[in-house]
């Protein structure tokens, strides 16, 4: 029956019969809309009558088609009638919205200035929000440190466990590889000047100061730092977080200061590792490749690498640790409303940690090489 | 009459092989309400999953529109499931879109209608659910009545043959409760609509349902009119009815102690 379905056209005096046959549902409706959509714009055309008398079924498209038509035709000022309407027909047609004022107008878009502005406030309203959020943790992790408050049960062993156990084998592993590539590419350099034995200064340094404590804020900012992010934002969509507000518990102590802490703790601690293990992997390619025996290349390392060397990569990867912390409950707790704004919390902390990251670093390579101390 | 609308015959649901329903005999005829009863925890939700095409069923046959819908091949299935709608208890709108973008969606991918005609079937389906001029919002702008009826506005928009709805009124204020009732009133009416509604609200079961179908004790209790339920001598119908508090059991310990 639907397959017929169509229309017919009469024209006579600038009114216009049609004929509707068949079905108005969804697989017709976009054919009978189009022949109806161009008789409504013609200029001779005043009044179009729609004949339903041999007309079918008519579903929600059928009932839109008729709607859109009055409105299309009394906006300029033309009329549309229907005839031999069925019962079923005028039940369904009296489904058609009544002439409603338009939805409110959406405001206009902001230009160029109103843009910045927004911009510039909602920067320092995160960053008003983030200094609160760290003065808050900082105040909670010293009542906790105090003994004024407790953390919740086995909190700290758990994220240290979930930050720290599972990383070990993946800083471990990349440092290693990253010790070797070193001593390699180092090593032929170095040679050219007869300088082979300078490798284990070139790698003890650079693992120590830069590429340890860089490489594993890297790896705790896709792994822990995201991970931050979307199980907060998970629990704020989800308004676990305002279930604990309302208990009077406070989400910073029980949420962020076990986390906090934890990778306070983590993340020097596998910065730690990963400078040992590079260079660990370093003396391999020395001593199988380079002739250069594990003792010899001991000895440069405790000739050259100092105590504050430690200092420098520890205390930056102190620094990153609590940039990717701070990035990923910040980002997390702000996120609202929709599974979108977790996804997008997540991203940002990965972006915006390593974004950070990079400038501390340079600050510290800058201070450090002004302080002359080297 | 022509073939029932939906059918099970000797259905059982559950989970990891365990079931929590087991023969369920069930027949929906065309243009019927029927309400899904039962206490909480008594499989009516695993058995809407199962009529909607989310959980196939352990054993038994399980036919919508005469054809089993487990047994389809993937495409064929989709086609079946796409002339029936669901409206979930959490409204499950798309965050991501608006209002409007949520109820066209269906026909957006579904359907080769031209916009201008979407957007008009959208304007209508929000006017029919009371909700005009509230297209171009985000859900989470809406209070949780209007989004339960956004969702409804989704469900609906491709005109299906039968509609499934997940506790439309629940934990609506009984104003609310009444309008979505209302609104589910004239999808029958108007638009011939089948529904099958899982509800706890005793109000809206005598309003809009024909045949109220009661689950427990692990399989369907009662199946029949609201009156015939209202008036069965089952206790635990008789409770579910007429709002009588379950004994809880306070195990005697103070009487112990205290003898």
């Amino acid at each position: 029956m639907s397959s017929g379905a169509g229309t017919t056209v009469k024209r006579s005096k600038g009114a216009a019969l049609v004929k509707l046959r068949g079905d108005l549902v969804v697989a017709t409706t976009r054919k009978v809309w189009n022949d109806l959509k161009i008789l409504g714009r013609r200029r001779d055309v005043r009044t179009v009558t729609l004949d339903f008398s041999e007309a079918g079924r008519v579903d929600s498209s059928g009932i839109a088609v008729v709607s859109l038509l009055a409105r299309q035709l009394e906006r300029s000022g033309k009329k549309l009638e229907l005839t031999e309407l069925s019962d079923a027909h005028k039940a369904a047609l009296d489904l058609m919205p009544k002439q409603e004022p338009e939805a409110e107008k959406a405001e206009p878009p902001p230009g160029a200035l109103e843009r910045v502005g927004e911009s510039v406030l909602s920067a320092a309203g995160a960053t008003r929000s983030l200094g609160g959020l760290i003065a808050e943790t900082i105040r909670q992790a010293f009542a906790v440190a105090t003994r004024k408050k407790r953390l919740p049960a086995g909190a700290l062993l758990h994220q240290i466990a979930s930050m720290g156990v599972d990383g070990l084998f993946i800083v471990g592993m990349l440092s290693f590889l990253l010790g070797m590539t070193m001593a390699f590419q180092g090593a032929v350099q170095l040679q050219r000047f007869g300088a082979g034995v300078f490798v284990a200064d070139m790698i003890s340094v650079s693992m120590v100061r830069e590429i340890a404590p860089l490489m594993t804020a890297v790896i705790l900012t896709g792994r822990t730092g995201a991970a931050i992010a979307a199980e907060l934002g998970t629990m704020r969509v989800r308004s676990e977080i305002d279930a604990l507000t309302t208990m009077g518990i406070n989400p910073v102590r029980f949420l962020l200061v076990p986390r906090i802490a934890a990778i306070t703790l983590v993340g020097p601690a596998l910065s730690l590792m990963g400078m040992f293990i590079g260079i660990l992997g370093g003396m391999l390619v020395a001593t199988i490749a380079l002739d250069l025996p594990p003792i010899m290349f001991w000895q440069r390392i405790t000739e050259r690498v100092t105590a504050l060397d430690f200092l420098h990569g520890i205390g930056k990867s102190l620094v990153f640790a609590w940039i990717i912390g701070f990035a990923g409950s910040h980002l997390g707790m702000r996120a609202n409303g929709d599974a979108s704004s977790v996804g997008h919390a997540t991203t940002r902390t990965v972006v915006v940690s390593i974004f950070s990251i990079i400038i501390v670093d340079a600050i510290f390579a800058t201070i450090t090489t002004v302080l002359r101390y080297t | 009459m022509s073939e029932p609308l939906i059918e099970c015959r000797d259905v059982s649901v559950g989970y990891d092989g365990k079931p929590v329903l087991e023969h369920v005999n069930l027949t929906i005829e065309k243009g019927e309400i029927v309400a899904l009863l039962g206490g909480s925890g008594c499989g009516k939700s695993t058995m809407l999953r199962a009529l909607t095409g989310l959980l196939p069923p352990l054993s038994g046959e399980l036919l919508i529109l005469g054809k089993p819908l487990y047994d389809l091949e993937l495409e064929e299935r989709n086609q079946l499931l796409r002339r029936t709608g669901t409206a979930f208890q959490q409204d499950a709108l798309f965050g991501s879109m608006s209002v409007e973008d949520n109820v066209a969606l269906p026909l957006r991918e579904l359907t080769s209608l031209p916009e201008a005609l979407i957007l008009e079937m959208v304007r209508m389906r929000l006017f029919m659910v009371g909700l005009p001029g509230h297209g171009t919002k985000a859900p989470t702008s809406l209070s949780g009545g209007q989004r339960k009826r956004a969702a409804l506005a989704r469900a609906s928009i491709l005109d299906p043959v039968v509609m499934f709805c997940d506790e439309p009124s629940a934990g609506l204020d009984p104003a609310v409760a009444a309008t979505i009732d209302e609104t589910l009133l004239h999808f029958r009416s108007a638009l011939g609509i089948t529904l099958v509604v899982v509800t706890h609200e005793l109000e809206s079961i005598r309003t809009i349902a024909d045949r109220a179908v009661m689950f427990g004790r692990g399989s369907i209790m009662a199946n029949g009119s609201i009156d015939e339920l209202t008036n069965s001598k089952d206790p635990e119908i008789h409770n579910f009815f007429h709002r009588v508090a379950e004994k809880l059991d306070d195990g005697g310990a103070l009487e112990q102690l205290t003898r």
